[in-house]
């Protein structure tokens, strides 16, 4: 029973690679694929607000903050020092976890819906002066001519063959994610979300796991814009409104916080979004009332109804089991 | 000495809450802390285990200073705790909650657990047998797999303690550790913590279970309006005049 279950699992994945694989082939024009590697790049930032948010309870909206963050760092090492993408994109970690430490020394302080303000203050502090350094960053006028990534002579130079970098990127956040929330570091994040006195004594240093939290979402946002910046080869401060970490916040609620596949279900709302684009501004209003929607009826998400699912489904089949136990005589003779 | 307070006062604006206390705990003992509701027992537990910062006085444990420090560090230390109202991290079940306390046991390092996966695995496993003694000194090891809070109230209090004793404390502060149980839980809980004590942790205990804490205990101190009253053993306290006005009021009153 265990075996096939798990067979049945390993077949549905490797069926699932094999169409993730397949999905430039799949997807009519570049466009399409284009899409598919902001949905990539989307997951990744929602990954790590998982962490920060869903698992240690740490609201972080400065997402977006960070996400320009990483897309600088790479922007400007690559035009001004010639740095290629394997160099900017540990540069860039570095900075965004530096910053990281600094958007998350609020949480010792303040809490919850206070702290979400904190930090949605600070984002728009990085914005800001991302616009007004102008010697620096040339403000609104963007940086153009960021080269695309190579590897042994490989060049990443089409939207195609992007796709496989970020689909890469984005197995291995997941993989990382799932390996930091999974052990020691996920349970010392719940404790803090769950109960932060008692976590507090039952040894868990809060304030360290609450900024570890907030670099480690901070980081994948920044990576998320490493990866922005040479695939679009252009950057402004446009792109990182305050709109893309209310985005990610969507994202992730509606897939389920608290759970990484959550970010992946969530991903397909960066597809919707496309397909909402006539309605302009009336997106904002899609995002809240299904934020509204998600608190009020399902606080896990899609996710959460899943596992809702899942476990009815689990009961049910004990209580046939144990029907079928009861009913039979302890002979096991035929009914 | 293990545990040392000396003339601790906690005062919260006019309040004061622990008046000029003084109180010792030899290793190995079982220590209760009684009195009438309000009398400063649990605040004396917050400030000893760091929740709050003393306004006079401090409190020492083997002989170094903790007062002042922050409450994860005392826990490192060796003083755990449990709490008077449950609090069970909810979204994890009997073994995670246990688990949680072992986290400063843990060797491996934040990258390791980036890239290393096989070191962590093998971290985990060791963790999660240490977490199953522990399971088992509480007699709740079928329950691991269990979400903490869907379990009847007296094994999450078990469950409680088990996240206490995992810290591998030398001194465990217990909170009204037999509230709401009924008589044969109680029973139970008490061979637990007299198995606690032979394995060579200290309690100290808050309770109102008189019956328990005459039964139990070692030592017993009694507070009233924040100022300790008495102390010393069961039957001396409890023939003691004023720790007896304390509980029922004088006579002609």
């Amino acid at each position: 029973m265990k075996t096939r279950s798990t067979l049945w699992k390993t077949l549905a994945l490797v069926a699932f690679l094999a169409l993730l694989l397949a999905m430039p082939k799949i997807a009519r024009n570049d466009y399409q694929v284009r899409i598919l590697n902001m949905t990539g790049l989307y997951i990744l930032i929602s990954l790590g607000l998982n962490i920060a948010m869903g698992y240690c309870g740490q609201i972080n909206l400065a997402m977006g903050a960070f996400w320009a963050v990483g897309a600088y760092t790479a922007a400007l090492l690559n035009t001004n020092f010639k740095w290629p993408f394997w160099l900017t994109l540990p540069a860039a970690m570095v900075i965004s976890a530096i910053i990281g430490v600094v958007v998350g020394l609020p949480s010792l302080k303040v809490r919850s819906h206070y702290l979400a303000i904190v930090t949605i203050g600070l984002g728009e502090v990085i914005n800001i002066i991302l616009v007004n350094e102008e010697k620096i960053t040339r403000g609104a006028m963007g940086i153009p001519g960021i080269k695309r990534p190579s590897l042994f002579g490989f060049t990443f130079n089409s939207e195609q063959k992007y796709y496989y970098l970020v689909l890469v990127a984005v197995i291995l956040g997941y993989l990382i994610a799932r390996q930091i929330t999974r052990h020691r570091f996920g349970r010392a994040f719940r404790a803090i979300r769950d109960d932060y006195v008692a976590a507090k004594a039952m040894g868990v240093n809060t304030g360290f796991y609450q900024i570890l939290a907030i670099v480690i979402s901070g980081v994948y946002a920044g990576v998320a814009g490493v990866l922005f910046a040479h695939l679009n080869t252009y950057i402004s401060p446009d792109i990182f409104e305050f709109r893309s970490t209310l985005f990610v916040l969507t994202m992730t609620m509606v897939g389920g916080m608290g759970n990484l596949l959550g970010s992946l279900v969530g991903g397909i709302l960066v597809i919707l979004q496309e397909a909402l684009r006539t309605f302009k501004d009336w997106q904002l209003v899609f995002y809240g009332v299904a934020v509204v929607l998600v608190v009020l009826f399902f606080p896990g998400g899609v996710m959460g109804i899943a596992q809702r699912w899942r476990e009815r489904q689990a009961t049910r089949l004990a209580s046939a089991a144990e029907k079928e136990e009861a009913g039979n005589p302890p002979s096991g003779e035929v009914r | 000495m293990l545990l040392e307070i000396e003339n601790l006062t906690m005062q919260f604006g006019g309040l004061v809450a622990v008046n000029n206390v003084s109180l010792n705990i030899q290793e190995g003992e079982i220590h209760a802390l009684i009195g009438p509701n309000g009398s400063g027992k649990t605040t004396i537990f917050n400030v000893v285990s760091g929740y709050y910062k003393p306004t006079g006085g401090v409190v020492r444990f083997r002989g170094k200073q903790i007062s002042g420090l922050p409450a994860y560090r005392i826990t490192a230390l060796g003083l755990a705790r449990t709490f008077q109202n449950l609090r069970l991290f909810r979204s994890m079940t009997v073994m995670e909650n246990v688990l949680v306390s072992l986290g400063h046991h843990a060797k491996t390092r934040f990258w390791q657990h980036v890239l290393d996966p096989f070191s962590v695995r093998r971290e985990e496993e060791r963790l999660k047998e240490k977490a199953l003694e522990t399971l088992r000194v509480m007699r709740i090891e079928q329950y691991a797999d269990e979400q903490a809070t869907s379990l009847p109230y007296g094994l999450q209090r078990r469950v409680e303690i088990a996240r206490a004793l995992a810290t591998e404390p030398t001194l465990v502060l217990l909170d009204e550790p037999a509230a709401g149980l009924n008589e044969t839980e109680t029973a139970e809980l008490r061979d637990i913590l007299l198995q606690i004590r032979a394995s060579g942790i200290t309690v100290f205990l808050v309770e109102h279970d008189m019956k328990l804490v005459m039964e139990i205990s070692d030592v017993v101190s009694v507070l009233d309006y924040g100022k300790k009253i008495a102390e010393g053993s069961c039957s001396a306290v409890s023939c003691d005049p004023v720790v007896i006005e304390a509980y029922l009021g004088k006579e002609g009153e």
